[in-house]
């Protein structure tokens, strides 16, 4: 588990790394820790896998990636795997994941597909289709942002 | 639209999901390069102006850190829509709430230390906005997350 010292840097670099010559300095000054120590627990929260990834977030919208299509697929419960595997390896698709359906919702498996236009994206969830051989799929556009912010772990305020 | 030339697209290529962790990360992310530190500094500075970095930072699996998170989606009558909403973004375990074309039109992700009280707060969301229909529909299976875009 996490010690309060973790939990502390977290809450920190969840945030925004300043954009100066000495970032983690300025953190590490505001923990009252040596920067070393900083660097050193951010690198084994790393290679914990607590951090999934420590970089730059950009916006697609601004990007060139216009469109994404959350896409719904209907597959064989004995095929999910399969077909799990071979859409996630399409450059295309930044995120992939089973879930259960349910009566209302059949649908059990989820891509989320970037592309610069909508047309795209619909040619590439055919391509896909015709790949994994699943026929039955939903592509929902996002017609409209109402939230999107970073999850905020372990609040000092 | 703000542009990006090559040297931008070098430099978000190079810091997408490898940031180094080091005492002058700019620094090293210009060696790599072969560009200045101050250079580096200037560029993102002006990416992080014009909106095409959102932040710098770590990115965390809320399970690793005792949290559990799902993708909920309703069915909302278009004239319902941003009350509905205003309740649920109260939530601030909800960080990602998007109106879709589906029966289903409402998709927000929810993060929270249990499922037990993601539960309880759709019950809670539900009763006040008079919205039965919310699906709980957590990842039982991950094939791909990625938020590496080459640009």
């Amino acid at each position: 588990m996490l010690t309060e010292l973790e939990k502390k840097i977290i809450s920190l670099i969840q945030g925004d790394i300043a954009i100066t010559q000495r970032p983690y300095l300025e953190i590490a000054e505001n923990l009252g820790i040596p920067e070393e120590a900083l660097l050193d627990t951010l690198k084994d929260l790393c290679k914990r896998g607590v951090i999934r990834r420590f970089g730059a977030t950009i916006r697609h919208q601004k990007s060139g990636f216009k469109a994404n299509a959350m896409t719904a697929w209907k597959v064989d419960e004995d095929r999910v795997d399969e077909v799990g595997k071979k859409m996630a390896s399409f450059k295309e698709v930044s995120h992939c994941y089973r879930r259960n359906p349910s009566d209302e919702w059949p649908y059990n498996l989820y891509t989320m597909i970037h592309a610069r236009d909508e047309e795209l994206c619909r040619e590439t969830a055919r391509t896909m289709s015709e790949a994994a051989s699943v026929d039955t799929y939903k592509l929902l556009f996002s017609r409209r942002e109402l939230k999107k912010t970073s999850m905020k772990y372990f609040p000092t305020s | 639209m703000p542009s990006m030339d090559d040297t931008d697209r070098t430099i978000m290529n190079r810091i997408q999901s490898d940031f180094p962790i080091t005492s002058r990360p700019y620094l090293a992310i210009a060696d790599d390069l072969g560009l200045s530190e101050k250079e580096i500094i200037k560029r993102l500075a002006r990416l992080k102006e014009s909106k095409i970095i959102r932040r710098i930072g770590g990115n965390f699996v809320p399970e690793k850190l005792g949290f559990v998170s799902t993708l909920c989606a309703a069915k909302v009558e278009e004239n319902k829509i941003d009350r509905f909403a205003s309740i649920v973004n109260r939530y601030h375990g909800v960080t990602h709430n998007y109106q879709r074309d589906s029966e289903f039109n409402i998709w927000f992700t929810f993060i929270a230390p249990s499922m037990e009280e993601i539960e309880k707060n759709l019950e809670n969301i539900s009763q006040e906005t008079g919205i039965k229909k919310i699906l709980n529909l957590p990842a039982t299976k991950v094939y791909k997350i990625k938020a590496h875009f080459d640009l």
